[in-house]
């Protein structure tokens, strides 16, 4: 038994692809940057301050929670960065023509470019 | 001094469930592991053990909802045999590499078809590439000393791995035994209480097992794999800490009878290694250097130790109480390691295998002897005959 | 080795997923009958069960055989096609591009918009813009094809088929003849083949400027 029995060598993972322990991550209390949907979308929601009655049904409906609505300013906003343009808003929208549909590529930017898909 | 009694293998890992105080608990009836659970449900009943005790609608049920405990926090315990070890195969990779340690004690039966109740390794060696720590014991007492141990080592926060606690179905789970069980500050001292790493939460939110990028997959099995080679140094310090504690030694990783000057061993686990022991006196008495190294654990497989246990033996049996058909041996599943372990010695052992116990069957003591006598033609001719003898067939 | 000519076509999850899977394996039978070898396949990680999300699929032509066969991305693609001109904005299609490469966008808005929203234009070559939509005005849907299964509805009858021919026109990997011999709508391949737009430009070669990034 005089040859040395060989070792098991070592694991070095590269910072950029480890993978946090247990696979757990902290669960998100806010946006996260990770799975940013924006580029999905076709088409984006377009709001008519006139015509829209605040009966908030875009706020609720939305998956992605992209409406963002400010009781003390009255202000109801688009936050663009995970909008799917799945127009659920769009189709929950009572008022006529408050919320429609309009091709993204009118818009210059809003949309978070990737490098590669996830 | 705490009392001696006899006691079966089952009530032994439930009493060992008892004693580690664990908080949550999954039942499904299967034969021979059943009297754990009945057990357990006794004491929960009787108000000896303070631990939610939870009817699963089968194995993989079972498993599952021991996962969930434990990712809440539980200190959680479940148990099987057989197919049913089988049947809840999905959930154990998700577990280990979950990390949450887990236990489950395992009280072998061989695999359908069609119901043979008789004991094999089969079902949880079948089990053993899915990241768990997995070792056999070979007496009552050890059931109990390895529910402690393991949860000892499992809950390790260098470890963090679930832990599956086997026993030979009938033999060592129904054949009672003289166990000694450990005092309350004994094991309050071996056995601290779980401490999760990120268990789920109100009050600090965690998600546990998201989809990872395609990138991840592969850093994730590699993350695993370093775990491992971090677990033999726990092993080593619980099993010292438990001989310090409770005044049982055992070796870490493999129990060496009579080995030191032999030349012919038994590489043996689990029930019919204490036949072996006997069987070895038995050849020495007759003048025949004989040994037994058995294996405490398989998973993580004590390759240097064995290399270092079993490097001086001319030749070696290993006895298969399970089955690996079509494996490189045609036989069983513990010899492919061993010849592995023993490859890079320069001169190494012969070694071939014995397939006995199956189905539960005794292996005898004319067994044994038989087994040396082919190990001793082995060393004669200096060459492996056959990579596989089938006792009785 | 002979060049193998590698073509990424981008389309979205669901709804455009069989018009993307149609122009790759359209391009590639077509290769196939004129003799040459060819591969078409879809990107596995890119999950086009989600509506709407960018995928990719791969189609490489060779005058040999591929031996690269499972080498599975085309990390340098000479041609890049995107079915829905919208994910021009949202995600580097570019990437990976060796300077002088060919970039052909589905869509009715002028080719020079199609610039702007590109920040690495300085690797193409050749920008084509062909309205697929405008001229069929047809995107099947169906996922008989979807995750290595094989196609039960018949290739080319929306705008995949003027898709292929604008890419015939632009390349000249294949010749329209092939393909029309493979797509159902023969009539709107020969549509796009004639309708094209195409644009050359002049690359910095041997030189990057802006955001291109080689993997």
């Amino acid at each position: 038994m005089a040859k040395a029995l060989p070792g098991y060598g070592t694991i070095v993972v590269p910072k950029d692809r480890e993978v946090p322990f247990g696979a757990v991550t902290p669960a998100p209390v806010g946006t996260q940057k990770l799975f940013q949907t924006s580029n999905w979308r076709v088409v984006r929601p377009v709001r008519d301050e006139e015509k829209c009655t605040r009966c908030l049904q875009c706020y609720l409906a939305c998956p992605d929670a992209c409406w963002v609505y400010k009781e003390e300013d009255d202000r109801l906003e688009w936050v663009g960065d995970f909008c799917k343009g799945c127009q659920v808003c769009i189709q929950q929208c009572p008022e006529d023509g408050a919320l429609v549909a309009a091709p993204e590529l009118d818009f210059e930017g809003g949309v978070v470019r990737l490098d590669k898909p996830f | 001094m705490a009392k001696e009694t006899m006691m079966t293998g089952c009530r032994a890992a439930a009493e060992g469930a008892k004693a580690a105080e664990v908080e949550v608990i999954c039942s499904y009836p299967i034969r021979p592991y059943t009297a754990i659970m009945m057990e357990l449900a006794k004491m929960v009943a009787n108000g000896e053990l303070d631990a939610e005790f939870i009817h699963g609608e089968g194995e993989h049920a079972q498993v599952s909802v021991v996962l969930g405990a434990s990712a809440a926090g539980a200190r959680a315990f479940t148990g099987s045999s057989g197919v049913g070890v089988t049947y809840a195969m999905e959930v154990y990779s998700p577990m280990a590499g979950g990390r949450y340690p887990v236990q489950m004690s395992i009280a072998d039966r061989t695999l359908d078809p069609p119901g043979d109740f008789g004991s094999e390794h089969t079902d949880a060696m079948s089990t053993r590439d899915q990241g768990w720590l997995l070792g056999w014991a070979s007496s009552p007492q050890e059931v109990y000393d390895n529910t402690l141990m393991s949860y000892r080592i499992g809950e390790d926060h260098r470890v963090m791995l679930p832990q599956m606690v086997c026993q030979d179905g009938y033999f060592i789970s129904h054949i009672p035994d003289k166990v000694t069980l450990g005092e309350a500050s004994q094991v309050k001292e071996f056995l601290p209480p779980y401490n999760p790493i990120h268990p789920l939460s109100t009050t600090n939110p965690v998600s546990h097992g998201p989809q990872i990028r395609p990138d991840q997959g592969a850093p994730m099995d590699a993350m695993r794999a370093q775990t491992f080679l971090a677990v033999p140094k726990v092993i080593e310090e619980a099993t010292a800490d438990f001989a310090r504690i409770f005044g049982r030694k055992y070796d870490p990783f493999v129990e060496q009878y009579k080995l030191a000057d032999a030349e012919i061993a038994f590489f043996i686990q689990g029930a019919h290694a204490n036949t072996a022991k006997a069987a070895v006196d038995k050849l020495r008495s007759q003048g025949v250097k004989a040994g037994l190294a058995r294996p405490r654990w398989i998973r993580p497989w004590p390759t240097h130790q064995l290399a270092e246990a079993l490097g001086h033996v001319k030749a070696v049996g290993v006895v298969e109480t399970s089955t690996s058909y079509g494996g490189a041996m045609r036989g069983g599943n513990l010899i492919h390691e061993l010849r592995a372990s023993l490859y890079d010695l320069d001169d190494r052992p012969l070694v071939t295998s014995f397939m006995g116990g199956l189905g539960g069957e005794t292996i005898w003591p004319a067994d044994f002897e038989y087994m040396a006598g082919v190990l001793s033609t082995m060393v004669k001719e200096k060459r492996t005959d056959r990579y596989v003898y089938w006792l009785g067939m | 080795m002979a060049k193998v000519h590698e073509i990424t076509v981008w389309a979205r999850g669901v709804l455009m997923d069989k018009e993307g899977r149609d122009v790759i394996n359209i391009f590639a039978q077509a290769a196939q009958a004129e003799g040459k070898h060819a591969q078409a396949f879809d990107n596995y990680e890119d999950l086009p069960d989600r509506v709407l999300v960018t995928v990719r699929k791969y189609v490489r032509l060779s005058d040999e055989e591929i031996t690269h066969k499972y080498v599975y991305t085309n990390d340098k693609p000479e041609v890049v096609v995107v079915t829905e001109a919208t994910i021009v904005k949202g995600i580097d299609v570019l990437r990976g591009m060796e300077p002088g490469g060919t970039l052909i966008i589905n869509t009715n808005r002028p080719l020079d918009s199609m610039l702007k929203l590109l920040p690495n234009a300085n690797l193409l070559k050749t920008i084509a813009t062909v309205d697929a939509d405008g001229i069929t005005g047809v995107r099947t849907v169906d996922f008989s094809g979807s995750e290595g299964g094989v196609d039960a509805t018949g290739i080319g009858k929306g705008i995949a088929a003027p898709i292929v021919g604008a890419m015939a026109k632009v390349t000249g990997l294949v010749k329209k003849e092939s393909l029309a011999k493979i797509v159902s709508d023969v009539s709107g391949m020969e549509r796009g083949y004639n309708e094209v737009t195409i644009k050359h430009l002049t690359p910095a070669v041997g030189e990057l400027v802006g955001a291109g990034k080689h993997k």
